[in-house]
């Protein structure tokens, strides 16, 4: 499938489901599915990092907090938009994502995930301390009256994080079939022969760093309107960083289907569980998948797909399975 | 010993480092190794186990950076240039073990070098049917070309080695640094690897050969360069070199 013709796919599953909100009458669902869809951006965002390269990072909180609390702030600063807020977020993140990078990504392996766990210890205690935004007391922030467009506020909110959710599946799937794709999964393959081959291996894996880290703060950036109510423990919540690793792997990290299908599955389940027993048991049940996953199919769902029989699905009987073997890494 | 090459003078050399020092904490990996490569010439680099020859490799490709010393390539000083700019030069090398990118088909193994090597030296611009003509071809003549689109996993060790060669060869190297690229081979296979490189050889390319197979190289070498323990003891003609008593003793132990 070109470029062009995955675009507009994107783009039609992305009207499709904001028109499927405007119809539902119980609100809950469309709170539920913006949740949902906040973690295929977050967990597309994750894998472009730590699977198309191979870099993991516990810092999703970091980055998310920042384009939430700069969207805070600059809300009660200048009482901006959100379609404001959230180009404002990326590149602040963008720009955190760089350094980051520039800081520790000549550490390989743990050491690298360990500082990015460090990133957010340093966000989180400036945050907390932070009184402009409440400091450890908290913000409440007035969602505007007047909502452009949709009827409820919750819908616009459902819309901004529709546009996200494309928007990053969108950059995901170009990265990987472009030559910069090309480059991150040799960089990932091995450093040292990417580099003997030609591969400017720092600056593709700071681009990368930037990309992603881009892409999380966005995804905060409508969070604070969503929660109405944010104070730093919750949105330093371990939820995120977890389920942001989990859902590539569970899904699988080397396409941009597999984060999307973690996402749909995990969040999905996560939102069940809430309401049906206890939010408290979710993220056991995330860590017990991720721990059956990792062991049992290390390269997520489309691994095992792909991995199925050895040979080629046939399109007619198994019209799912055969597109997920295409859509696997290839050059043409 | 007879030191042909430093009698050339700078621009005659594709390859000219000098005085290449390496510590690694208090060892001293090298001291002050001088050497040089002229356009075309077949070098052998040998030397026992833990004689700084991978060491050397690194430093003249940019993995490792030098303690002392001046390297230039082409008549460019590259002491400041990091490993993917070496490549770009025409500074190509193969690994000691093979390092293929494991997620890649071999197509795509090649296409690396020819995307981010050859397209971003400047100059010809290779099209996306030229970069696969041009690996199809690289592939073909390695003898991987039945295997265009199977992943380094269902390779062979040999046909490994193939690829890894092929894949330095994609760089379009001017000077190709060959770590030994026939360990563990079986008789038949060195003598298969070994055309190759002769093929490669005749095509132009310089070729650095680190082996420890002295069959092979001394059918390879035009040149033999011996060092041990981190030091330069002798450069010049296989036959002379080998009946040279300091490089006996060195093999001997004495």
């Amino acid at each position: 499938m070109s470029n062009g013709r995955f675009i507009l796919l994107a783009c039609l599953v992305g009207v499709a489901l904001v028109a499927a909100s405007l119809f539902v009458t119980n609100e809950y669902y469309v709170f539920a599915a913006y949740f949902v869809l906040q973690y295929v951006v977050l967990a597309t965002a994750w894998n472009i990092l730590g699977g198309y390269v191979g870099y993991v990072n516990f810092g999703t909180t970091a980055f998310l907090a920042i384009g939430l609390y700069s969207a805070a702030a600059l809300n009660k600063w200048l009482d901006l938009p959100i379609p404001v807020l959230i180009p404002i977020a990326g590149v602040l993140c963008g720009a955190v994502g760089l350094a980051m990078g520039y800081l520790t990504i000549r550490l390989r392996g743990v050491y690298f995930t360990i500082a990015t766990l460090a990133l957010s210890v340093v966000v989180q205690t400036f945050i907390t301390n932070w009184d402009y935004v409440g400091g450890s007391r908290g913000i409440y922030i007035m969602r505007p009256t007047d909502v452009p467009v949709f009827g409820s506020y919750v819908a616009y909110l459902f819309f901004l994080m529709t546009v996200l959710a494309v928007a990053s599946v969108v950059i995901a799937r170009v990265i990987e079939r472009s030559t910069f794709g090309f480059g991150l999964a040799a960089i990932r393959d091995d450093e040292t022969a990417a580099a003997a081959s030609g591969v400017p291996v720092l600056r593709l894996k700071l681009v990368a760093a930037a990309i992603s880290g881009a892409l999380m703060g966005m995804a905060g950036a409508p969070l604070p309107f969503y929660l109405t109510y944010v104070e730093p423990t919750s949105s330093f919540s371990l939820a995120y960083t977890v389920n942001s690793v989990a859902m590539p792997l569970v899904g699988g990290t080397t396409s941009w289907l597999g984060p999307v299908i973690g996402a749909v599955l995990l969040g999905t389940m996560q939102q069940a569980m809430t309401v049906l027993i206890s939010s408290s048991v979710n993220l056991l049940v995330v860590g017990v998948l991720l721990v059956i996953f990792v062991i049992a199919a290390p390269n997520g769902i489309l691994g095992l797909i792909r991995s199925m029989g050895g040979k080629k699905p046939d399109p007619e009987t198994n019209p799912l399975a055969a597109m997920l073997v295409t859509e696997k890494r290839s050059s043409q | 010993m007879t030191i042909e090459a430093s009698a050339a003078t700078g621009s005659d050399l594709i390859l000219d480092a000098r005085g290449i020092t390496k510590r690694f904490g208090g060892f001293v990996a090298l001291n002050n190794v001088d050497l040089a490569v002229r356009p075309g010439e077949r070098l052998g680099l040998i030397g026992p186990n833990g004689s700084g020859k991978s060491t050397l490799t690194n430093c003249l490709c940019g993995a490792l950076k030098t303690d002392g010393g001046s390297i230039s390539f082409a008549g460019r000083a590259i002491d400041n240039l990091s490993s993917y700019q070496r490549a770009r030069l025409g500074l190509g090398r193969s690994f000691q073990l093979p390092r293929p990118f494991h997620s890649l088909s071999l197509l795509d193994n090649l296409r690396i070098p020819l995307v981010y090597a050859v397209n971003a030296r400047g100059g010809t611009h290779l099209t996306e049917q030229q970069i696969r003509a041009r690996s199809t071809e690289l592939l073909g003549e390695f003898g991987l070309g039945g295997k265009l689109h199977r992943l380094p996993g269902d390779l062979t060790q040999v046909e490994m080695r193939k690829l890894e060669l092929a894949r330095a060869m994609a760089t379009d190297p001017t000077l190709l640094v060959s770590d030994e690229a026939l360990a563990g081979l079986s008789h038949s296979e060195v003598n298969e690897i070994l055309a190759l490189l002769l093929a490669l050889n005749k095509r132009g390319v310089a070729v650095i050969f680190i082996e420890h197979i002295m069959r092979a190289v001394m059918a390879f070498s035009e040149r033999l360069v011996v060092l041990v323990a981190g030091e330069k003891i002798a450069d010049g003609a296989p036959k002379d070199v080998i009946a040279d008593e300091r490089v006996i003793g060195a093999y001997l132990g004495q």
